[in-house]
């Protein structure tokens, strides 16, 4: 029940955000973001692990509109990111969570632990990976060139793992 | 053992594909922002996810325990890879509880590191429990990939039925050769006395009556009655059963079976068992502890097994059945096979005793219209069933779920000694 609540709370702050900043699609933020925290609920509730990332997309979604319009990166986007990821590994928690099964104390800390350090490296990154677009932004075409290809790069090697998985 | 995806991969992996690709199309740096914790987490949980070698063995204090006793049991499991969530659970099979310790548990394994889970396991009931096998299901440190896999060993924890101690049991007709408890019908060497007849050449002075001999001026020797043992053979109807919630008519003949093997051993009788039923099983009369233990293992295996095929008697090994060994079956009388078995007992001139164990409590009489009178008719039949054995000289006693197996013994010797005085 309460990773369940902090998914909820976390994606909630995540489309909060969303809308605040909002330009003149106001109305898709908000309801990518609403439709985002109804599904998660419905994910959680009724234990469907696939709900997830389509909840993480739609929010990720609102998010993305209520920034059109608005030619100025946003620094707090490595927030949101991050929020993002705690949000959908908090939910996977719960949906995992067998009250059957006796866990161990450690068990708790570790878990806990580790989402905590992974979202830091996260924020960490993201703010890195922000303030290179942010250098980056009027470097011309052969270092857009090279985003593309770093993209396309990181995509089969994310498809490749999986694959191989 | 089997690995597999956990949808917390695909999931991330189609978010980081999505983001990143949504980026290069709306030239959107806050999208990679978004994407990149995502693609961070499948970078990191796949770099860090290895295979476990995992090897788990489930023991058991004591493979052998009564009915109702707890006994103590350990998954031992160890690792030479780390595990950062493993979940154990070991399959308990019916008729055997857990009292104490958490199962299923989830624990962690460091690198060669051995873990020893203690269980207290409850026998809740009679048979021979296969435990196990014991699940270990692995994961990765960010729950991307799963690894499944059981134990190869499954322990045998034969449960014993807890048997009523019983003070008299039912007396065969005849003797056998060797020396026992019963006092034997004929005369010979024994310390009960028979009567008193002419000395004769032979004979020691020792067991000359003295008394009977001044009074008749001749001499009187006495006789008396030598004590041998007796067969006797336990035959259990395992055709079919009336079962009703966690008890059953086969379960109180297998407990009566156990005790009347208990008490003819310490008799030093030799004691067979026959299960008849779709798997028939046999042993052959034996005397001693060993052999009870032999007939209560044998118990343990015996279940319904559903057959149509129709076994008669003569399918019974010829040494199972000694000549004048008493043959005490236990039959719920629902099967027709098992019926005309006893019949054909009866006509071999077999010294037999029915207890029939009434399937009559494991029903419940339907409250009215044509089922209840099906229903009453059906008790009217199992009413005549046990007056045509009767009628063919077998001792019948119907047992219900309550009343002590005692009570049923002395119904049986009450009819054996009218029946006898009724040949004579």
């Amino acid at each position: 029940m309460i990773t369940a609540g902090l998914a909820l709370v976390v994606l909630g702050a995540a489309a909060a955000y969303a809308v605040s900043t909002a330009g003149r699609l106001e109305p898709a933020a908000l309801a990518g973001g609403a439709m985002g925290i109804v599904l998660l609920a419905v994910g959680i509730t009724l234990r469907w692990p696939a709900t997830v990332p389509w909840a993480v997309l739609l929010t990720g979604a609102g998010y993305l509109a209520g920034r059109e319009g608005r030619s100025l990166v946003d620094g707090w986007a490595a927030a949101v990111g991050v929020m993002l990821l705690v949000a959908a590994e908090l939910a996977m928690w719960s949906i995992e969570h067998d009250a059957r099964i006796r866990s161990e104390r450690a068990l708790l800390i570790r878990r806990s632990a580790t989402l905590a350090g992974l979202a830091c490296v996260a924020l960490l990154v993201n703010f890195l990976l922000l303030a290179t677009a942010a250098v980056a932004a009027s470097a011309g075409v052969v270092l857009a060139a090279i985003g593309v290809a770093a993209a396309v790069g990181a995509v089969a090697v994310v498809l490749r793992l999986v694959a191989a998985s | 053992m089997t690995r597999y995806a956990s949808p917390k991969l695909g999931g991330y992996a189609g978010l980081s594909a999505l983001g990143l690709l949504g980026a290069l199309v709306f030239g959107r740096p806050e999208l990679v922002a978004l994407t990149a914790p995502f693609l961070l987490a499948l970078a990191v949980g796949l770099a860090l996810a290895t295979p476990p070698q995992l090897e788990i063995a489930v023991e058991l204090a004591s493979e052998r325990v009564l009915e109702g006793d707890e006994v103590g049991a350990s998954v031992v499991v160890s690792s030479q890879t780390p595990v950062d969530r493993l979940d154990l659970y070991l399959r308990l099979p019916p008729g055997v509880e857990l009292a104490d310790g958490g199962n299923p548990v989830a624990l962690r394994l460091a690198a060669g590191e051995r873990r020893e889970l203690e269980f207290t396991l409850r026998a809740a009931h009679w048979g021979g429990h296969l435990l196990g096998p014991a699940y270990a299901r692995a994961r990765d440190p960010l729950g991307f990939l799963v690894w499944e896999t059981a134990a190869p060993t499954r322990p045998e924890l034969r449960t014993y039925p807890r048997e009523e101690v019983l003070r008299r049991v039912v007396q065969p007709r005849d003797t056998q050769l060797f020396s026992g408890n019963e006092v034997a019908r004929r005369k010979g060497e024994g310390i009960e006395f028979a009567d008193i007849r002419l000395w004769a050449a032979g004979d020691p002075l020792k067991r000359v009556n003295w008394r009977a001999s001044a009074r008749r001026g001749e001499l009187w020797v006495n006789e008396s009655h030598p004590e041998r043992n007796t067969d006797v053979i336990l035959f259990v109807d395992s055709f079919a059963e009336a079962r009703r919630g966690g008890a059953g008519t086969l379960d109180l003949a297998v407990r009566a079976t156990a005790a009347l093997a208990d008490a003819y051993v310490r008799r030093r009788d030799r004691v067979g068992l026959i299960g008849f039923g779709g798997i028939l099983r046999w042993l052959v009369p034996g005397t001693g502890l060993v052999q009870l233990y032999r007939v209560v293992d044998a118990l343990l295996d015996t279940q319904i097994v559903l057959s149509y095929y129709w076994k008669e008697i003569d399918v019974i090994p010829p040494r199972t059945l000694p000549p004048n060994a008493l043959v005490i079956a236990l039959s719920p009388l629902l099967d027709g096979r098992s019926v005309g078995a006893l019949l054909d007992l009866r006509a071999r001139r077999y010294d037999l005793a029915v207890i029939d164990v009434s399937p009559v409590p494991f029903t419940i009489r339907p409250s009215g219209g044509i089922d209840q009178v099906a229903y009453d008719i059906w008790t009217l039949r199992r009413d005549a069933l046990r007056h045509r054995l009767q009628r063919a000289g077998v001792a019948v006693a119907e047992w219900r779920e309550g009343s002590p197996l005692e009570a049923v013994l002395e119904e049986v010797r009450a009819y054996r000694r009218y029946a006898r005085h009724a040949r004579v």
